[in-house]
């Protein structure tokens, strides 16, 4: 039976993810193409489609942002219907083409899904994406429910197709990661293709045409503020004298605090569903109809400050609060936040719900490198040979987790493809040692280009692909580097060693990090000598392994021998698989992969067939 | 109807967001709205699992710190964890068997004890239910059963507007045919220990 995602009618109603709603919103909308670099909170939107492929759209897995955003500008001048999925610190990489696309203006429409991370909660910024909107130019639709996921996206689309204008879809966290109610209308056939009409003088921006493009731009973006006008995402509640504007998931929050504090019918609220570019028409009317407005959205102040410049220029002379101790430009937003900054507002007592304080000091549960995980094996071997002598320049993956004691192979870190650059940068000018650790996935991404750097400018680095033959922190999606049976016919496997010694690095070896012994013996080789030096170490991600590549080992370790050798596998290698009882420690056979590192560390430990 | 707020938490692995989301089918076919959430963005690796389902037309899926009528706890530490998520009032519903973190395991850290769980979920709950989640659902056929154990102590708990019947059909309609009858047996084992 086919899902209903794809085979759902009219009327039926299913429970969602808010971002399985829009894949529904852009199937409904007659989505043509879809690319994407995957990464939390976006990554479900291009697994779903992925997953789902019913040869009604294209799909691929680009190997970076920017590829993805100008693959899919492209088929958006080819006239398909185009979505293209990222997470916030993915724009940054897209942003080139993307601040130029919007000159040229895209026939058959584009929409960017960013998925914004306020909170960082598995993030290494919390940038608000709004500011793209405006950079670039683009109408931004926020939705805050899971309805709303899937409407926005059918009308961002049909809205970049008729004013061939790209436009951002801008979801954070909480509403990529809601669930909720979606009522479905019609999945049409896919869009017709438009027909491209070559035009250099509008397709080509060298300046005599960029300059004239950006007037266009300008244009487009006054009709569509008449769109923002009207949209029905955009609409006043309530007559009360104390205003507030909120946009996107602070609506939510919102509308439970006003019912909960019985505070509706004190305040009139401007909810903006579509906040880019602003209806100032009904902003304005809004702002005259009250005594004061309250602007309430997470991250930067952007609306505070423009509805600030309107009062100025409106002569008005309400006032604009907006930032305070409880609304901070740090974090998420929640409902005590709001009512709490309300409460002065309404001349209520600002009342905190908290009445259990938590227990102190209980014991942590931080995110861990799987038992079996071969990064661990290989952050050991590299600890036991450099320890602290060398400088860790460590990436954006599963593998960033070896900052954890007592692994520590992280000590700087920006952004995906980092490791190789700064890692050279920084053994530059400081004269030290750096072994750079950097996984498949990431590699591909922007590794590459910073391998070339290295090589061309002869710096000193010893990098480690961690080449676990998947995208593993963000859910196995498919990257150059698999496995070519499980690309199957769509794909074509790339071999990571040809593209490093491609890149022209001399010094390259290949380890399995489970023969410890061959690894160690490996780095140390490296170790002597200086220059770019590469090391490709290859066992397949764990979980993937388990889940498709169906590899299971028949034995577990166990402890044969306690005493002090035991406990220090316990201490500088530990497993999760390890763990202390009465007895002292032993293997966790249910959680052994039996990947046997431990064995080689100690002759303490041994293997032994599972028990049933 | 009243607006019920559940606050779940767990350990990455244990299956609980499949939990959550079955919960919320659930309400959603017997005619509740509801909105549900979760955070899980390293949840595979061991990490805390926090997810939510709000009934009755909450908008928001997020709840703060003293909102929860309702912690439903898969792992016990993590129910101590939750707590402040408690309104006063509340009520929890809690697994009794420990998954030692990490720290625990190698014997840095100390797991607090079950009685001094027990105690302080007493003080601060209305109502409260414990049950050895792990056991019940071995005895069910599997470990991941444990949750399904949990939901259905919920459903037989009074606090939701509809009963383990209602769950039961959700399982049959959702979860793949060969499991359905283990998580059935699983609803049976947590509705019997909360009569009993």
């Amino acid at each position: 039976m086919a899902h209903p995602i794809l085979a759902g009618g009219p009327g039926e109603k299913h429970l969602l993810l808010g971002n399985e709603a829009i894949v529904r919103g852009a199937l409904e909308a007659g989505i043509n193409v879809v690319t994407c670099y995957p990464g939390t909170p976006s990554s479900e939107v291009p697994d779903t489609f992925h997953r789902l492929k019913d040869g009604s759209y294209y799909f691929e897995y680009s190997v970076n942002e920017k590829v993805a955003m100008e693959v899919a500008a492209g088929a958006a001048l080819g006239g398909a219907m185009t979505l293209v999925t990222m997470k916030h610190v993915g724009v940054n990489v897209a942003a080139d083409p993307l601040l130029t696309m919007t000159y040229t203006g895209l026939p058959g429409g584009l929409v960017l899904l960013s998925a914004d991370d306020p909170g960082c909660h598995s993030s290494q910024n919390e940038q608000d994406n709004r500011y793209y909107a405006r950079l670039a130019g683009m109408p931004c639709f926020e939705p805050a429910s899971a309805q709303e996921a899937k409407d926005m996206t059918r009308e961002a689309l049909h809205l970049a197709r008729r004013t061939e204008q790209p436009v951002m879809l801008r979801t954070t966290t909480r509403v990529n990661h809601l669930r909720g109610p979606v009522a479905f209308d019609v999945r049409p056939e896919p869009a017709a293709i438009v027909d491209f009409k070559r035009d250099p003088r509008r397709f080509v921006p060298v300046p005599a045409v960029a300059r004239v493009r950006h007037g266009e731009l300008l244009k487009s973006l006054e009709a569509i503020r008449e769109v923002a006008e009207n949209s029905p995402w955009n609409v006043v509640r309530g007559e009360g004298k104390v205003g507030i504007i909120a946009s996107g998931i602070a609506r939510s929050y919102l509308t439970d605090v006003l019912a909960e504090q019985g505070w509706a019918d004190k305040v009139s609220v401007l909810e903006l569903g579509m906040s880019w570019p602003l209806p100032v028409k009904l902003i304005g009317d809004f702002l005259k109809s009250v005594d004061k407005v309250i602007v309430i959205e997470e991250l930067e102040p952007l609306l505070e400050k423009e509805i600030r410049a309107m009062v100025h220029e409106m002569g008005l002379s309400l006032p604009v609060h907006g930032k305070c101790d409880y609304l901070t430009v740090q974090g998420e937003y929640d409902t005590t936040a709001i009512q709490m900054a309300l409460a002065e507002h309404l001349d209520a007592q600002p009342v905190s719900p908290v009445c259990n304080e938590g227990d102190l000091g209980l014991p942590v549960r931080p995110p861990n490198l799987c038992a079996g995980c071969s990064h661990r094996a290989v952050y050991y071997s590299v600890r036991q040979l450099f320890g602290d002598d060398a400088y860790y320049s460590s990436d954006i993956g599963c593998y960033t987790l070896g900052i954890l004691p007592p692994l520590k192979a992280a000590d700087f870190l920006f952004c995906m493809g980092s490791s190789v650059s700064s890692g050279c940068g920084f053994s530059r000018s400081s004269g030290k040692d750096v072994v750079a650790f950097i996984g498949d996935s990431t590699f591909f991404h922007s590794g590459m280009t910073g391998l070339v750097n290295a090589v061309f400018n002869k710096h000193n680095v010893l990098l480690v692909v961690l080449d676990n033959g998947t995208t593993a922190m963000t859910g196995h999606q498919l990257n150059p580097g698999v496995d070519a049976k499980v690309l199957g016919d769509a794909c074509v496997h790339l071999d990571i060693e040809s593209i490093v010694r491609g890149c022209g690095v001399t010094e390259v070896a290949k380890v399995k990090p489970f023969n410890l012994k061959a690894t160690m013996k490996t780095f140390e080789e490296m170790k002597g000598k200086t220059g770019v030096r590469v090391i490709i170490a290859e066992e397949p991600c764990i979980l993937y392994a388990r889940r498709t590549l169906k590899l299971n080992r028949p034995q577990a370790a166990y402890v044969a021998e306690q005493g002090a050798e035991t406990d220090r596998v316990l201490n500088e290698y530990a497993c999760p698989a390890f763990y202390r009882d009465e007895t002292g420690v032993q293997v966790d056979e249910s959680l052994c992969t039996g990947c046997m590192v431990c064995m080689q560390i100690s002759k303490n430990f041994k293997a032994r067939k599972r028990s049933a | 109807m009243e607006r019920i707020r559940i606050y779940m938490t767990g350990v990455g692995g244990q299956g609980t967001l499949t939990a959550t989301t079955l919960l919320a089918r659930t309400a959603l076919d017997q005619g509740l709205d509801v909105v549900s959430g979760e955070i899980h963005g390293m949840a595979q690796r061991g990490g805390v699992v926090e997810s939510t389902v709000l009934l009755g037309g909450w908008k928001s899926p997020k709840i703060s710190h003293g909102e929860a009528d309702i912690v439903l706890g898969f792992e016990p530490l993590e129910t101590l964890r939750g707590l402040p998520y408690l309104a006063k009032g509340g009520s929890v519903i809690s697994n009794t068997e420990p998954l030692p973190p990490v720290g625990v395991s190698c014997g840095r850290d100390t797991y607090p004890a079950m009685e001094h769980i027990t105690e302080r979920v007493k003080g601060c709950s209305a109502k409260c239910w414990f049950l050895p989640c792990r056991t019940l659902g071995l005895e069910a056929g599997s470990v991941q059963a444990g949750n399904i154990v949990l939901l259905g102590a919920l459903c037989a708990s009074g606090l939701l507007p509809f009963g383990p019947e209602a769950l039961e059909s959700a399982i049959r309609k959702y979860l793949k045919p060969s499991l359905v009858e283990m998580n059935l047996k699983a609803v049976e084992l947590g509705v019997a220990k909360l009569a009993g």
